[in-house]
């Protein structure tokens, strides 16, 4: 049975040659139009630089990948105004099971207070994933140059950029760029071509994945099966996805050839059973079948010169703990803001070093929770499997232990060691608020609220004040800007740096005065944050040059006409 | 303890076990709750401890399948 989503497909073209290159110089080419290269491809023309995205294939992905999104990715792709599409299509969840032999051994529910504006975890399937993000660059597309049936053959790292060359059914051509952004996946071409290796940890575990088309109202959330009556010994988990497509993914023994279990008359039965064990007796039917091994892998930088990488060809993390797309996503929403700076010319090439920095520190942290998940959910030794079935048998009975089983879901990644953070002289007497480096916590505004991005009505919550500039957030109980920096916005447009000054926190209903408590802001401060969303500096008071010096650290090329400087 | 601590001390636990292998972990095992008896030492506790640990014991299909 096919996907209940038919993809349109997509012809190749040529552009203009000159001795078999492509005439138009490119100051960005990025490789690989997956959800990573939508990403990196959309918020680059949100920052006003354009890009050609390279395309192996003629349509959106098939099959079954990447399904849950996070809320951290929710306020990425708001930012990159592909939201609506996000929300109208993914089935929003909160929570989940996990069930030992026959026994509910943990209910889990992930953080979702009522500050939050946007559900802690979406499924959907990759292709529509993919399918909003191309609808969205095809708004863009006076800034995005989007190839299909456009194969990466070779790339040629030069002083000043990189050469690549590249396969079409029209012909071949080699392309010119200044920057190549590698967001190809875990079987990078870029990556190949510059003969890197990922390194790090391979698990033995095997997992089959399976979609199947059968009709339910059972909630979406995540179920977990140890050892079930229906497939003892084994480990199932259980994904509902938009359209009456459920995602089925079950452990195979050791001893299991792992040809013969991807075969259907293998599959079926085990599925048939699983869905008689939980009360589904719905016609179904198998859409997709396939095998997974997890990995933890990373390359030691995501910068080579010219070349950037970024998702599945930087690192694989394990898919228990959904931190694959996810931290992708993270990725390309550090490096558009960085890699537009530079192109600007308000920063130097090192900014980009700081996207190495900080999204491997973010994989190593990711691979660390992939790891824990990967231990409890394919158990690399026997020490595991049976402190495993230790903590399934206590937990029925012994509520401490329980944590053991929950699986740690992913999270907004601190950069606080980024030195980014560190050269920006936070004042350092808060006693709650983000963190330099951390994202900004949610929260209502109440009134008067500053506009919503791109909108003239008031924003509801906090993150929809941010945009494609750096934001300054004053607490200032009495509403009023102090004039200094009052000076700074139009200091900012001056340089060609965009740049928004919010007031907050002048209300007097209950929205403000939380606002202020959660931000630590009772009697003002200020917040400098990143086009990124993650907090770079923050003050109890602060002045224009204050700001000033914190941004020098970041654009090191603007000689900016603000306070003191 | 905090999950985050109960978390860690099991994964040190599991690597303890793994890197002597498995004829040995038992052993291993052994030698630990000895150790936690004699920290505990609260006796009646360290009896329902016992018990529960015995309680509900899963039969040898729990592990080794997969």
């Amino acid at each position: 049975m096919p996907y209940p989503f038919v993809p349109e497909r997509f012809s190749a073209g040529l552009p203009p040659l000159r001795d078999g290159v492509d005439r138009v110089r490119h100051r960005v080419a990025i490789v690989g139009a997956g959800p990573v290269g939508y990403c990196v491809a959309i918020g680059l023309a949100v920052h006003g630089i354009s890009s050609v995205l390279i395309e192996a294939d003629d349509s959106v992905c098939a099959g079954s990948r990447a399904i849950c999104i996070s809320r951290r990715s929710l306020e990425i792709l708001d930012r990159l105004g592909a939201l609506p599409g996000f929300l109208a299509t993914g089935l929003p969840w909160t929570g989940g099971r996990s069930f030992y032999r026959d026994r509910e051994v943990l209910r889990f529910a992930m953080p979702n207070d009522a500050n939050q504006r946007l559900p802690p975890m979406l499924n959907l399937a990759q292709y529509h994933i993919e399918q909003i993000l191309l609808d969205r660059v095809r708004e863009l597309a006076d800034r995005i140059d989007l190839r299909w049936q456009t194969r990466l053959t070779a790339l040629e790292p030069r002083a000043d950029g990189v050469r690549a060359r590249l396969a079409t059914p029209l012909g071949d051509y080699a392309l010119e760029a200044d920057w190549v952004v590698a967001a190809d996946g875990g079987r990078s071409t870029v990556r190949e071509s510059l003969g890197l290796a990922l390194a790090g940890t391979s698990y033995e575990g095997r997992y089959v994945i399976v979609d199947v088309a059968m009709p339910s109202d059972r909630p979406t959330e995540r179920l977990a099966f140890f050892d079930p009556p229906c497939n003892p010994g084994s480990t199932v988990l259980v994904h509902k996805q938009p359209q009456d497509v459920w995602r089925i993914d079950y452990q195979l023994r050791r001893d299991e050839d792992a040809e013969a279990a991807v075969r259907p008359e293998n599959v079926l039965p085990r599925v048939e059973s699983l869905l008689a064990m939980i009360g589904e007796t719905a016609d179904w039917a198998p859409i997709w079948i396939s095998l997974y091994r997890a990995n933890a892998l990373t390359l030691e930088r995501y910068r080579h010169g010219r070349v950037l990488f970024a998702g599945d060809a930087a690192h694989l993390v394990p898919i228990f703990g959904v931190r694959g797309a996810n931290s992708g996503i993270d990725d390309a929403d550090n490096l558009a803001w960085k890699l537009a700076a530079v192109l600007h010319g308000h920063a130097s090439e090192r900014l980009l070093d700081t996207y190495s920095e900080e999204r491997v520190a973010a994989a190593k942290e990711n691979l660390g929770y992939g790891a824990k998940s990967t231990e409890f959910m394919a158990p690399p030794s026997f020490a595991f499997e049976w402190m495993r079935t230790a903590v399934l048998g206590l937990a029925v009975r012994h509520e401490s232990v329980r944590s053991l089983i929950n699986p740690p879901q992913t999270s907004p990644i601190a950069y606080t060691d980024s030195s980014l953070s560190r050269a920006a002289e936070s004042s350092p007497e808060f006693e709650t608020g983000p963190a330099p480096g951390s994202v900004l916590v949610e929260a209502p505004l109440g009134t008067p609220a500053p506009a919503a991005r791109g909108t003239e009505a008031p924003a509801a919550y906090l993150t929809q004040v941010l945009g494609d500039h750096f934001t300054l957030l004053h607490f200032a109980p009495d509403g009023v800007l102090p004039a200094d920096l009052a000076g700074i916005e139009a200091g900012m447009r001056a340089c060609g740096i965009r740049w928004r000054t919010v007031v907050l926190g002048a209300g007097t209903d209950e929205a403000a005065a939380a606002l202020r408590a959660l931000y630590g802001a009772k009697h003002g401060a200020s917040y400098l944050v990143r086009p990124d969303g993650h907090v770079l500096a923050r003050w109890r008071r602060c002045a224009a040059d204050d700001v000033r010096r914190a941004l020098a650290g970041v654009l090191d090329r603007v000689a900016l006409r603000i306070g003191d400087g | 303890m905090n999950a985050d601590e109960l978390d860690a001390l099991y994964t040190a636990l599991c690597r303890a076990m793994t890197s002597v292998g498995e004829a040995q972990a038992p052993i291993l095992l052994a030698r630990f709750a000895l150790l936690a008896i004699v920290e505990i030492a609260d006796a009646d506790r360290l009896r329902q401890l016992i018990a529960a640990a015995a309680e509900d014991l899963p039969d040898a299909s729990g592990r080794g399948h997969t």
